[in-house]
This record gives C-alpha cells, structure tokens and sequence, in this order.
C-alpha cells in the first residue's frame, strides 16, 4: 500500500512539475531563449528550435506521466531529462557564468540550492524508472469476502 | 482515445492560455528611439543606465536592432526609464537621457549611447555632465541644459517608473516584445542573434 502510495506521489509531483515548468517556457519562449543563451553553452543556431520544441517535451513528459502510459520508459526519459538539465546548470554554474535557472521562474539565479533542488527532483523519477509499473501490480489483489 | 483525447485537450488549453493579450500603454512617437509606433514588431525597454546588464542589452543588441530593423519600419524600440534606488546615479543620467529625448531622437540616441559607452567611467566619480558635454554640440548641450530644469523632466521619469511598476517590471533590462496583439515580458537581454532570430519569426 504505501509503495502505491509513493508511485503515485512521485508520479503527480514530477506531472506537476514538468506541466508548470512547461508551460511557464512556452508562454514566454523568448525569455526561455534568453536563458538558454546565458548558459554559453550552446551554438547560436540551436537556442530558438531548442527554446521551441523544449517546452512541448516537459508538457508531454507531464501528461503521460499522470496518464499513466508505459510509465516506465516515461521514467526513464525525465530521467535523463532531469540528469541533462542539470548537467548544464552544473556546468555553468562552475564556469563561474551567472545566469538564470529557468527552472521555475526566470528570475531564479543558479546557485548551490537550485542544484540541490533539480537533485532532489530526480529523486521521485529515478523512483518510478525503477520499479515502474510494478509498484502498482505487484501488490497482491485483496481476498475476496462472500 | 481517452488519452489522446485528454492529450490534445491539455496541448490546445495550454497553447491558448499561453498566449498574452498586449496591454497597451499610451505611448507617443517621440519615445521612440527607433521605427514607427506601427511596425509589426514593438519592444519597449525599461532600462536604468548605471546597469551593465542595460548597457551590454544596449551596446550589443538594441544598438544593431536600430540599424537593422528601425531604419526599414520594421521594429519599433521604446525606452522607458527605469533608474533603480541602489543606483545613485541613475535618475541622474536619466535626466539627461530625458532632456536630450526633448531635443529629439538624433540627440536622444547620441545622449544614450554616450551613457551607456562610458557607463564605467561616470559611475566612478560621478562626471555625467562632463560625458555628455563631448558628445553634443555646443549648441545641443546649451539647450539640454536648459530643458535639464524644467520639473517635468523628474514628473516623466516618475510616469514612466510608475509605469514600470504596473508592468510588474522589478529589475532591468525588462523588455515587452509586442507583435500581433500578444506581449511578451522578458526580464533581462538577450543576444542580438537570439532576438533577431526572433524578429524574422515574426515578422516572416
């Protein structure tokens, strides 16, 4: 029961987030470009088709997420979403460069407590790749009474 | 089909509330630096000029923006004032800046590129008039000085920090890039190839 519990938590918390962070990325996509730029990482060329289809990955990451569809490969790629993510932020956080998060807001500077926070935030998806589907159907279907 | 059924619900919903309706502040040709009020694309800037965020936005996009874009009608660049309080000399250069706008957009943008080029020199010991001096003509410095006391420099600065304020804008650069009736707010500049990049988008 409180594996249930957890898979469902962790499923509508990372839902949550991916649909809120998507949709503040897509109602502001030149803003999303402007971020994407300040990390000095990536070529000039790929900042707009990345600030335009970026977006619509987190959104669909949300939906199949709360749908519940292949939940595991679901899992898998927030995962590496997540990882990638803060890959990057890592990176510029220790080149030195500052620049904005534009995890949750695009005024959030990156810092050691947003590093924390994108960590903690792979933890539930790191959950979900690994037990998946079967945290919900492993567990034994309760006796029936007559 | 539920599911792609709730899929393309959530993505419809989500693509339309997305979209920002522009609210349109009344704006007049002479705060324009560049382009007519009309062109397909507006941004209106609120900028403090002892910012270097500001002046890197001015010197390396906005400034490329003007020559590329405003010359041809295309984009229309508005400044607003913005001096921030922890800048003690902001609402100094402003008035400056908004005395030399009196004077026209020639001068304006002389004033503001002046500002902003030699930004680390007058923060450091405070010599805007002297910067400003270089960069006019005996004349158009005669008269700037002349327009610097009149009281309704401070009552416009106030109208366009007020405005700025209502805008939600609390830090600079913040920038509304407006095309097609829907607003943009950008906090921050962003590179000339990212927005121009941007600006063909919109305007095809």
């Amino acid at each position: 029961m409180f594996r249930r519990i957890l898979h469902w938590l962790c499923r509508l918390i990372l839902a949550g987030i991916f649909l809120y962070t998507g949709y503040i990325k897509l109602r502001s996509p030149l803003q999303f470009a402007a971020v994407l730029a300040g990390y000095q990482l990536f070529p000039d060329a790929l900042i707009l088709p990345m600030a335009d289809y970026f977006p619509w990955i987190e959104i669909a990451l949300g939906v199949l997420l709360l749908v519940g569809w292949k939940i595991r490969y679901v899992a898998v790629a927030a995962c590496a979403l997540l990882a990638s993510f803060l890959a990057v932020l890592s990176i510029t956080y220790f080149r030195g460069i500052e620049a904005n998060c534009g995890c949750f807001s695009f005024e959030d500077r990156i810092s050691l407590l947003t590093l924390g926070r994108d960590t903690l935030i792979l933890l539930p998806a790191l959950f979900l790749a690994l037990t998946g589907a079967r945290a919900v159907k492993s567990e034994p279907a309760p006796a029936k009474t007559t | 089909m539920r599911i792609s059924y709730l899929v393309s619900v959530l993505c419809v919903g989500l693509a339309v509330f997305a979209a920002v309706p522009a609210q349109t502040p009344q704006l007049t040709p002479e705060q324009a630096v560049g382009g007519k009020l009309d062109a397909p694309v507006r941004i209106e800037v609120f900028s403090d000029f002892q910012c270097p965020a500001c002046r890197g936005f001015f010197l390396d996009s906005i400034q490329k923006v003007l020559e590329n874009y405003c010359s041809q009608d295309k984009v229309c660049v508005i400044y607003h004032e913005f001096p921030l309080k922890n800048h003690n000399l902001a609402r100094l250069a402003a008035r400056y800046s908004k005395a030399a706008q009196r004077l026209g957009r020639k001068q304006w943008l002389t004033v503001m590129g002046a500002l902003y080029t030699n930004q680390a020199e007058w923060t450091w010991d405070g010599s805007v008039d002297a910067v400003i001096s270089r960069t006019l003509s005996p004349q158009d410095f005669a008269e700037l000085k002349k327009r610097l006391e009149d009281p309704s420099i401070d009552t416009a600065i106030d109208q366009e920090v007020a405005l700025g304020e209502k805008r939600q804008v609390t830090s600079t650069p913040t920038f509304f890039l407006i095309s097609g009736g829907k607003e943009e707010r950008v906090v921050g500049g962003v590179p000339y190839v990212v927005l121009k990049g941007y600006i063909d988008r919109l305007i095809g």
